[in-house]
């Protein structure tokens, strides 16, 4: 499997977005697209991987080789053509990671029967921040700001490597503020990969191999990143 | 006199007080924004009821006299000064004296103190003649003693009550509205009574001992025809038995048509009455919502906060999603959110407002916002915006929070791919449905927390997580333990709810 790479179906009003950002992540992305304007459109805007081609044909998809790619993410602007997709997908290719968009509450559910491992809703997620701006309106703006880092504060997750001095030490213990960033939470990879979050009260203790989520000013997590690479802490 | 009159109505033009005086009480009596209202229409039908109680104990039970003189007196005179007043604030005879006066002078003409005062007082006259008005009037009769007949007027009081219900006023109306199709039943009514009661008449004065007169035989069709039928009044002959028959056919026809002429005036106005009570009922609260568009957006905001979101109202214009919202058991009105009327009747100067402006269309929302806008500055506009190129206009239009789903969405699925343990946590957040959450904490003036440095706050003991505070619309990320926290300042913090509930009430001093 190619590491870092995406076979983006669609370049829609999402599509379109969501390639620009993953190129700027540095992924590897192949982008398929049924409509001829998209697919013109995508070549245009400097995208060298981009087919065009009848995503109903269960032979060309075979033919792209998707268990090649890391994740496959399916926002075809026509719903009823995505959840076709990701079935043919999901028939085809039984190993792959398949992330579907929905912008109904109807296609959210048919679409995880049709065996997307995650469906982002457009709505869900919007009807959601409504209800936060009306119950904590600042919050929803400076977490607003976090997600896409533009107030400079921003989240990030570092994978904990061998020989960290983070080895061995509890979450009840940390303190990561001298370092200017906070602990959100982690994956603990012994009890599961379920994602902990540290308000949460149970004291973890952090091992190789576990993730965890920071928050803080970009160069404090970069730094902070390097920093746990070290055998022991630099303060 | 004409001086005379001229020289009052211009000081009262003048003075301040007297037109705050004025609009007080015209507020009080007939507005609906006074807080004081309240007390003095319970005050009212509590004199009523007492009013009623008293003319129905005294019938059979001696009262005190102190009793009557409170009903007699007491009650007689606040209704008397609420008649007063109300003719009073009806309308500005100063006012139009002053102005007749002034274009008077203006055009150089003589100034005729009459025509002006004729027309005020017909103003006043035409007050007093409407049903209202003369049901007050009514109410203050009983006070006159010497005339014992004059207690029945008692129950004018009860009529006083009508003002105080919108379902009757309602009821009338309807009525009023099929006015055309009831009177031709009516005199179709008066038609047949009076032939079947002359028929009756004529055929069995002699004979039946229970007709006496034309009014006997008049009553008895009455009686027929409405199938009341008492039976102290019954033919004897069989002319009279036909007739009686025939009465009695033409009865149920004209009944059954009484009965669908007004039910089919109710069903017409049934939606008009029921929006117009969901208005209302949504005015009497202290801070609401407002949602425009019945769609996927609204749906799915309601579907998970459901029980969440005590006040609010839903404005369509579609009939269609309008009946779909009922069928979902929501407060739907079929309105025009863009138009000024439908948002000019909310209660917008006394209550904190929030519209949501969720229709599928930017121009739509854009139009709504202006509006609301245009009505109150204070009035909160949370706008969804599809075209991420028109953001500025939008925020030009004075938009307070603008919804992006399809940024937000991208944003969610750029980080779903590139940083998969980030999306969980920020999903987890975003939907708050999880044990973390972040909320903000606002720290008002006087505020226990105040004056205090972060050092000294628990956070960690609590299971919080201190992110930052906002100060004067710059956020400070993870201030030094020294900070001192100040007035106004907003903490972010994370959690789980019962964590920031706790120190939430901990810190405000209510535990």
């Amino acid at each position: 499997m190619l590491e870092r790479s995406i076979l983006l179906f669609g370049y829609g009003s999402h599509g379109k977005f969501i390639a620009k950002g993953l190129h700027e992540d540095g992924f590897r992305l192949k982008i398929i697209e049924s409509n001829h304007d998209y697919y013109l459109q995508a070549k245009e805007d400097g995208f060298m991987e981009v087919d065009h081609m009848d995503v109903t044909n269960d032979r060309l998809l075979e033919v792209l080789d998707p268990e090649r790619y890391e994740q496959l993410v399916c926002v075809m602007e026509d719903e009823h053509l995505n959840v076709f997709l990701t079935l043919s997908l999901r028939s085809l290719f039984k190993e792959s990671y398949i992330l579907a968009i929905s912008d109904s509450i109807h296609t959210t559910k048919k679409l995880k029967m049709a065996g997307a491992d995650k469906v982002v809703d457009l709505y869900e997620v919007s009807a959601n921040k409504i209800y936060n701006i009306l119950k904590r309106p600042v919050a929803t703006k400076l977490l607003e700001g976090f997600v896409s880092g533009r107030d400079g504060v921003g989240f990030k997750e570092m994978l904990i490597p061998r020989n960290s001095f983070l080895e061995g030490m509890t979450t009840d213990e940390i303190d990561f503020s001298p370092y200017g960033v906070l602990l959100i939470g982690m994956i603990d990879e012994a009890l599961g990969h379920a994602f902990v979050f540290i308000t949460a009260g149970i004291n973890h203790e952090l091992n190789q191999g576990d993730t965890i989520v920071c928050i803080g000013p970009e160069d404090k997590l970069n730094a902070f990143a390097e920093e746990i690479k070290k055998k022991e802490s630099s303060l | 006199m004409k001086q005379l009159l001229l020289s009052i109505a211009l000081r009262l033009r003048s003075s301040k007080r007297y037109k705050e005086v004025k609009s007080y009480v015209w507020e009080l009596l007939n507005g609906t924004g006074n807080p004081y209202k309240k007390y003095l229409d319970t005050f009212i039908i509590f004199l009523i009821v007492t009013s009623v109680f008293i003319l129905v104990y005294e019938v059979t039970n001696p009262v005190p006299i102190w009793l009557d003189y409170y009903d007699f007196y007491f009650v007689s005179f606040v209704f008397f000064i609420e008649y007063i007043l109300r003719l009073w604030v009806h309308n500005d005879l100063s006012q139009y004296i002053v102005d007749e006066y002034r274009d008077s002078q203006f055009l150089h003409r003589d100034f005729e103190l009459w025509p002006v005062l004729k027309h005020g007082l017909k103003e006043k006259l035409n007050y007093m003649v409407t049903p209202a008005a003369i049901v007050d009037l009514l109410a203050i009769f009983p006070a006159y003693r010497p005339l014992r007949v004059l207690r029945i007027f008692i129950l004018f009081r009860v009529l006083k009550l009508l003002r105080y219900t919108k379902s009757i006023n309602q009821f009338v109306e309807v009525i009023k509205n099929k006015r055309f199709e009831l009177l031709t039943l009516l005199f179709l009514l008066l038609f047949i009574v009076t032939t079947a009661g002359i028929a009756l008449y004529v055929l069995e004065e002699r004979i039946n001992p229970e007709i006496d007169s034309l009014f006997d035989a008049l009553y008895w069709s009455l009686v027929t025809i409405t199938t009341v039928g008492y039976g102290d009044i019954a033919p004897v002959t069989n002319a009279g038995r036909a007739i009686s028959m025939l009465t009695i056919i033409a009865g149920i026809g004209m009944i059954s048509f009484a009965t669908s002429v007004i039910v089919s005036a109710f069903s017409e106005r049934l939606s008009e009455i029921k929006e117009g009570r969901i208005i209302e009922q949504v005015n009497k609260s202290r801070s609401f919502l407002i949602i425009c568009g019945y769609g996927q957006m609204a749906k799915m905001f309601f579907r998970q906060k459901k029980g969440s979101i005590d006040n609010y109202i839903i404005l369509d214009k579609s009939l269609k999603r309008v009946e779909e919202a009922r069928k979902d058991g929501y407060n739907i009105v079929q309105e025009d959110a863009s138009r000024f009327d439908t948002l000019s009747k909310f209660n917008v100067d006394h209550a904190n407002i929030t519209i949501l402006c969720l229709t599928g269309s930017d121009v739509e929302n854009i139009y709504i916002t202006l509006n609301a806008k245009s009505i109150s500055r204070k009035i909160k506009v949370i706008a969804r915006v599809n075209d991420i190129n028109i953001v500025s206009k939008f925020e030009y239009a004075g938009a307070d929070h603008l919804l992006m789903p399809n940024e937000v969405v991208n944003t969610m699925i750029r980080t779903a791919i590139t940083q998969p343990t980030m999306y969980k946590a920020i999903h987890a957040i975003l939907t708050g449905k999880s044990v973390a959450r972040i909320d903000e904490m606002h720290v008002h003036d006087g505020h226990s927390l105040v004056g205090k440095s972060i050092g000294e706050l628990d956070f960690k003991v609590n299971k919080l997580l201190f992110i930052g505070l906002q100060r004067k619309g710059e956020f400070i990320f993870n201030p030094p333990l020294t900070e001192i926290i100040q007035s106004y300042d907003i903490l972010l913090l994370m959690g789980r709810k019962i964590s920031l509930e706790y120190f939430r009430n901990r810190h405000e001093g209510q535990v």
